[in-house]
């Protein structure tokens, strides 16, 4: 076991070595520099470019800015090209902002999926689950800024209380109650719409999975013995069906980063994903590495935890 | 996947009562799913209509998307041209705008033709891209995984680099990428090809470790069949069902990540039209020309959930597990 | 079956939960009409956070629109563009001249031009009036004896990878003995006037090498183009006395001084800082605090824009000087590293920037929201909004969204959505003009557009008030040439570029051009045929560039188009002037300096004049202007050297944008008479186009007042 664990974190180590490496490459190697370093500013002379390039060692070999890059990071220094804030206490601030939506959104998913799923699945081939199936394809399918612009100007129009942003402005005065309900209700929306696509693919899946359990023997069994409908399905079905769900946990964190770019966009939500986005567009290459880099450590790091967790639930799995 | 493998592996003996092929059995399955079914004449629908667009906006300019009219603009659909204002020269097909024009008066059915086929090159070949990858990835990991290089055997390599590109956040990565790069409408296509291809690796390699247990192969091997026989003769066609399943959801998922990167200003740039970015140029003007929000946006629905469908439909067909009903 | 129940109703209960989260919060009317603190509270929409706020380091809009309300500068721009005094009281310029001896030569009566033959020649010309230019403007000579001093100048040359790289190079200078002269005013042409006493060959060939000395000796040849600038033979240096604001206090309640002043130049100048202003501010040879109100600021040399810079916030020193740093770094627990670099950039004074102006600063939530509170002991007036909000909303449609519910007071509207605006009756909308152009700009060094004709031609072919009609809704004005059409230096006597295709292509006969047989203009086999290029991101410049080549092909010009992200289009393009033609826009400052977008010694690699534009007589007018610090003989020159490069056209000049504004009818110009009653106003942009030049007196009223 601990043998298994010591080896599964060194070889994830040397990933990650491997993929900042990569990530470094990517980034420095394209054409475009930070927009700190700009020619087009009329004020700018070659020597003031020339300064700030050797500011941000931009003038040094790959291989150095890399070592600099990693230094910086492990002291916690790193600085930000575009306003020479530290790096770390930016993401953490963002992260911060990111997780209600993250974790609003994440219930939402987990919390409709599974009824849906498994009504789907008992109910094979009835209009229920053609019904679910066709929308669960209708959500995945639509541009999620499409069905966020149609829902905004839909709410706006017809509830006419604002929804974008993480909160009304004018309010700071306000009881601490309304101050979190205002909070909570501006979470509402976006993470619906950020939800939706989510939905539609955890639904599916628990319905296959569900559909792959009952086919088993120990269900027939369960079956046979006389058992009610209600407790085979939800007590032996569902058990079983939920192992691979299990290792889905670890999964869960690096989508904070990814996939949130657009609904942040959308609903001027000052996250993560804007951070990335922002950060890309000033090619301020300290925070695009530094996310990339968390990312890549949150992904491992669920690999991992989803590894120990299916060895623990799941008794045929050893660990070796 | 037993009954399937077997029927392949004596495909040649004529003797045995007339079966009914893995394909028939399967296209019996698939008629049955009626929104399958629905989906897959929508699709045969949109490759003539991208086809037709190809031909009639850049061979035979019958519908020209690059007409500028600026005092025909942000006219609704079934308009008819300003004969007054604008040249013969320069009059759409029929003198009527069928879907409408854009902010620069040109005409949205034009450019929605032209861009069907753009939309939909893109996603065909990022998928054939991500798919080639995939299998020969998948299928190396699978066949050759204990072929040792060095200190690591090529199935640890292979994996671990599997492992390092599902690390990067994919529309992260895509965006750096597309951001950073000049965006032509091949780095897309490239970008999107180079990102997607891990699933398919992933259960190509899975088939062909089950497929190399499997008695025709090891039978093929005891013969001396060569490897390269092997693979593209008895595994690949296997192992091919899933990986059509998720090519067919793949080309959807494509066409979705086009419009999500127009909408970040990254897409494909003009000329060239995509339904993306038909879309994402016209989300500026819905108060004024909803037209150019809502075709674009219903269209690329429409054949998302086509191509999704089908797959759904295809999955149902080819996995022989959930045939037998029950 | 509680597992199935539970199921069931976590979901209900989840949904309930958000969707309970509606009743609590206001609804669109009651925070606009229920709510008096909304009235004194503006908030802004932004599409994009500020970077710094800082206003040495800022170089965006949305900095610049943060710092401009918590700093004040020693001047601004008033109401009709002319420079008015904020934390400057009043200020003059005069002049400081310098004459080198020249022992070698002798003077027209034959004596040589020593230090001390110099001094009594010009002071007999003064004393016997044989100058009368010179009458009120020579106040006073004396003779400074010889010296030496070394200096280290900065080399910069490409690597190989064609990044600058710096160099330092180490210059002994021996200064012969040298006349002072003190000018009430400036005059860049003081030595031509003295010319009948010193001769014509006296400021030429100066014999650098006797007093030059270059320490290695192998750079000698590239430093060589710097030589004539170190000893200039006759130097002129302006002067500028600025009187400041006695009243004037930081928002902590430290008083202003000249202290603060010399410390904010300073500060720019410090290589450690890494200012985008440092190009501003390097003419300044010294800046003196004479007493804790007054200050001298002495230039290298004459550049009469230079002034310009002072409007920029000045800093307090006490949070900000060494002092201060060093504790700010110890606070931070940083390592010897991070202290070694450690600046201003790095200091946190810049998410909490704290200045004199007329908001304090309250709080920045990164790409949220910046908070302003207005300062109650501001020296003028404090403003009426109580309080400030910068939003970021970086979508144009979830900006209008918000607007149209009064959730924000302004945002930068589209062209298309104030069309819709206009028809509201509860907008005021202002339309004023903006200080940035749209061009396409050619090649000058490709023959394909080296004759003015052709460039002509293709500027007449372009239809200008069609794409001012329809693409810009009316919000733009045709341009005839390089300068804001507001400001003093447009030449409004030239005729606009005839929109007249026939005209273009009789024009383009006459060069030699004829159709074939596929339409298109040939000649000597070759068509005429170019790519005409843009950035990615910015919708009108790409529907322009479609529109050129939509009007082009009509004359026979054949024009691929091209769009790039902004980083490689500069990179790639622009900067190696490797491109044919380009669609782009200047954003002007107030001033009539033209050289370096003009001006032919900048159409090297990497500047701006990247057409590669040369005119013997528009080099001339440009270097006169900017030396030139009379504003009517500027006036002049700047409208003759508009009509040089409207003739040469090496741009075709579409337009300039139409800034607009869009406002609730209810905000108004509060005016407070002396018994403290109030009065309203329209708001009214004035002649620089902003409309926020009043905004202290901005408020909402609870009623539309009826004007």
């Amino acid at each position: 076991m601990w043998v298994f664990l010591l080896r599964a974190i060194l070889q994830r180590l040397v990933l990650l070595v491997v993929i900042s490496m990569i990530a470094f490459s990517i980034v420095h190697l394209a054409p475009g520099e930070p927009s700190e370093v700009d020619p087009a500013n009329p004020r700018m002379k070659p020597e003031d470019i020339a300064r700030i390039r050797a500011a941000f060692h931009l003038d040094e070999p790959l291989s150095v800015q890399y070592v600099y890059w990693l230094r910086d990071l492990a002291t916690g220094e790193l600085k930000s090209f575009k306003d020479s804030q530290p790096v770390l206490p930016k993401i953490w601030r963002r992260f911060l902002n990111s997780l209600p939506l993250f974790i609003c959104a994440t219930l939402i998913v987990w919390s409709l999926s599974f009824p849906t799923g498994i009504q789907a699945a008992i109910q094979r081939g009835s209009p229920f689950d053609r019904t679910t199936t066709f929308v669960a394809y209708a959500f995945i399918s639509i541009p999620g800024f499409f069905l966020s612009y149609l829902a905004i100007q839909w709410v706006v129009d017809l509830f006419n209380v604002p929804i974008i942003g993480m909160r009304t402005f004018g309010m700071e005065n306000a009881q601490p109650a309304f101050r979190w309900m205002d909070r909570l209700w501006h979470l509402v929306v976006p993470s619906v719409m950020s939800a939706i696509a989510g939905i539609a693919i955890l639904s599916r899946y628990v319905r296959s999975q569900m559909l792959e359990v009952v086919r088993q023997d120990y269900v027939r069994t369960a079956r046979a013995k006389g058992l009610p409908e209600e407790s085979v399905i939800y007590r032996h079905a569902l058990r079983n069906a939920l192992l691979p769900f299990v290792t889905m946990f670890g999964f869960l964190l690096p989508g904070l980063i990814g996939g949130s770019v657009i609904f942040e966009q959308i609903f001027a939500w000052p996250g993560l994903g804007r951070l990335g986005y922002e950060a890309i567009l000033a090619r301020d290459f300290p925070v695009i590495l530094t996310i990339n880099f968390i990312a890549a450590t949150l992904t491992l790091a669920g690999t991992l935890v989803s590894d120990i967790l299916y060895a623990v639930v799941d008794p045929r799995i050893r660990l070796q | 996947m037993a009954e399937l493998t077997h029927r392949v592996a004596l495909e040649g003996e004529a003797e045995l009562p007339k079966p009914e092929t893995p394909l028939q059995e399967a296209w019996r399955i698939f008629q049955k799913d009626r929104l399958a079914l629905s989906g897959l004449v929508v699709l045969v629908l949109l490759v003539a209509m991208a086809a037709a667009g190809k031909v009639l906006t850049e061979w035979v300019v019958v519908f020209d998307p690059a007409t500028v009219r600026l005092p025909d603009k942000f006219l609704p659909p079934f308009s008819s041209v300003s004969q007054a204002l604008i040249p013969a020269a320069h009059h759409p097909l029929g003198g009527l705008y069928l879907l409408g024009t854009d902010e620069l008066g040109r005409d949205v059915f034009a450019r929605m033709l032209q861009g069907s086929f753009v939309s939909l090159s893109i996603g065909f070949i990022a998928v054939g891209i991500s798919v080639t990858i995939g299998i020969i990835l998948g299928g190396l990991s699978g066949f050759y995984g204990n072929v040792k290089l060095g200190l690591l055997s090529v199935d640890t390599l292979i994996m671990r680099f599997t492992d390092i590109m599902l690390c990067f956040p994919t529309f992260f990565l895509i965006l750096t990428v597309v951001a950073l790069l000049p965006p032509s409408i091949y780095n897309i296509m490239i970008v999107i090809g180079l990102t997607s291809w891990m699933a398919t690796a992933r259960f190509v390699r899975a088939e062909f470790l089950a497929l190399r247990e499997q008695d025709f192969v090891v039978a093929a091997q005891a013969l001396g069949l060569p490897e390269g026989r092997i693979i593209f003769r008895h595994m690949v066609p296997n192992a091919i069902a899933p990986v059509l399943v998720s090519a067919t959801i793949g080309v959807a998922g494509a066409i979705l990540t086009e419009s999500g990167l127009s909408f970040l200003g990254f897409g494909v740039q003009p000329p060239y039209a995509t339904w993306g970015n038909i879309l994402a140029s016209g989300r500026g003007f819905i108060f004024d020309a909803p037209w150019l929000f809502f075709i674009p946006g219903l269209a690329i629905f429409v054949v998302v959930l086509a191509f999704n469908l089908v797959g759904e439909g295809l999955r149902e067909a080819l996995n022989p597990r959930l045939r037998n009903k029950g | 079956m509680n597992v199935k129940r539970a199921l069931i109703l976590t979901p209900l209960i989840l949904i309930a939960l958000l969707l309970q989260s509606y009743f609590w919060v206001p609804s669109y009317e009651k925070q606009s009409v229920g709510n008096p603190a909304r009235l004194r509270t503006y908030i802004e929409g932004s599409i994009a956070d500020a970077k710094i706020l800082n206003p040495i380091l800022n170089a965006d809009g949305a900095s610049s629109r943060i710092t401009d309300f918590v700093f004040d500068g020693l001047l601004d721009m008033d109401e009709n563009l002319n420079l008015r005094g904020r934390l400057a009281t009043d200020w003059s310029i005069t002049e400081k001249a310098y004459l080198l001896a020249r022992p070698e030569i002798t003077l027209p009566d034959g004596s040589p031009a020593t230090g001390e033959r110099l001094l009594e020649v010009l002071s007999q010309a003064q004393v016997n009036g044989n100058l009368p230019e010179l009458d009120g403007i020579l106040l006073s000579l004396r003779l400074l004896p010889a010296g030496e001093k070394n200096e280290t100048l900065t080399l910069v040359e490409p690597d190989e990878q064609g990044n600058p790289s710096p160099t330092s190079v180490e210059v002994t200078i021996r200064t012969p003995p040298r006349v002072e002269f003190t000018l009430s005013r400036v005059d860049q042409d003081f030595f031509t006037r003295l010319t009948p006493l010193l001769g014509a060959a006296y400021f030429q060939d100066f014999p650098y090498a006797d007093h030059i000395t270059v320490a290695d000796a192998a750079l000698r040849e590239k430093v060589q183009p710097q030589v004539p600038a170190l000893l200039p033979v006759a130097e002129h240096n302006p002067v500028i006395l600025f009187h400041l604001r006695q009243d004037a206090r930081f928002h902590d309640g430290h008083p202003f001084d000249a202290g603060d002043v010399k410390f904010t130049y300073e500060a720019i100048m410090n290589p450690r800082n890494i200012s985008p202003r440092t190009s501003d501010y390097e003419p300044i040879k010294r800046v003196d605090i004479l007493d804790p109100h007054t200050v001298q600021v002495t230039y290298k040399r004459l550049y009469s824009p230079a002034i310009n810079a002072w409007m920029m916030g000045i800093l307090p020193e006490h949070l900000l000087n060494e002092a201060a740093m060093g504790k700010e770094m110890a606070e931070r627990g940083l390592s010897d590293a991070a202290r070694a670099s450690f600046g201003m950039r790095d200091s946190q004074f810049n998410r909490q920037p704290l200045g004199t102006g007329p908001f304090r600063f309250v709080e920045w939530q990164g790409d949220e929201f910046i908070h302003l509170i207005r300062n109650e002991d501001y020296w003028e007036r404090a403003p009426e909004y109580e309080h400030y909000y910068f939003r970021v909303i970086p979508e144009l449609l979830t900006q209008e969204v918000e607007f149209k519910s009064g959730a924000i007071d302004a945002y930068g509207v589209q062209p298309h959505q104030v069309a819709r605006y206009k028809q509201e009756e509860a907008y005021q909308s202002f339309s004023s003009l903006g200080f940035g152009y749209s061009y396409i700009g050619y090649n000058n060094r490709n023959p394909l557009f080296a004759d003015k004709r052709v460039r002509r031609a293709l500027g007449m072919a372009i239809n200008v008030d069609e794409i001012i009609t329809y693409l810009l809704y009316g919000e733009g004005e045709q341009i005839t040439g390089p300068y804001p059409r507001q400001t003093e230096w447009y030449n409004p006597t030239i005729p606009p570029i005839p929109y007249d295709p026939e005209g273009a292509q009789r024009l383009l006969e006459e060069v030699g051009w004829q159709r074939n047989s596929e339409g298109w203009l040939e000649k000597d086999g070759q068509v005429f045929e170019f790519n005409l290029i843009t950035n990615n991101g910015n919708l009108i410049r790409a529907n322009i560039m479609t529109i050129a080549q939509d009007a082009w092909k009509n004359i026979g010009v054949k024009c691929n188009t091209q769009v790039f992200e902004w980083a490689v289009f500069l990179k790639d393009f622009v900067n190696t002037g490797s491109f044919d033609a380009v669609v782009l826009g200047w954003s002007m400052g107030i001033d009539p300096d033209l050289y370096q977008i003009f001006h032919s010694s900048q159409a090297g690699p990497q500047q701006l004049n990247f057409v590669g534009y040369t005119s013997p007589e528009a080099d001339a007018l440009i270097v006169r202007i900017r030396q030139e610090y009379d504003l009517d003989q500027q006036r002049a020159l700047a409208h003759r050297l508009h009509q040089v490069i409207a003739d040469d056209q090496p741009y075709t000049f579409l337009y300039v944008g139409l800034a607009t504004r869009v406002l609730d009818k209810k905000i108004v110009l509060v005016e407070r008479a002396a018994d403290g009653r109030e009065r309203y106003e329209k708001i009214y942009p004035t002649k620089s186009g902003s409309i926020a030049f009043y905004f202290n007196k901005w408020r909402k009223l609870e009623f539309t007042p009826d004007f």
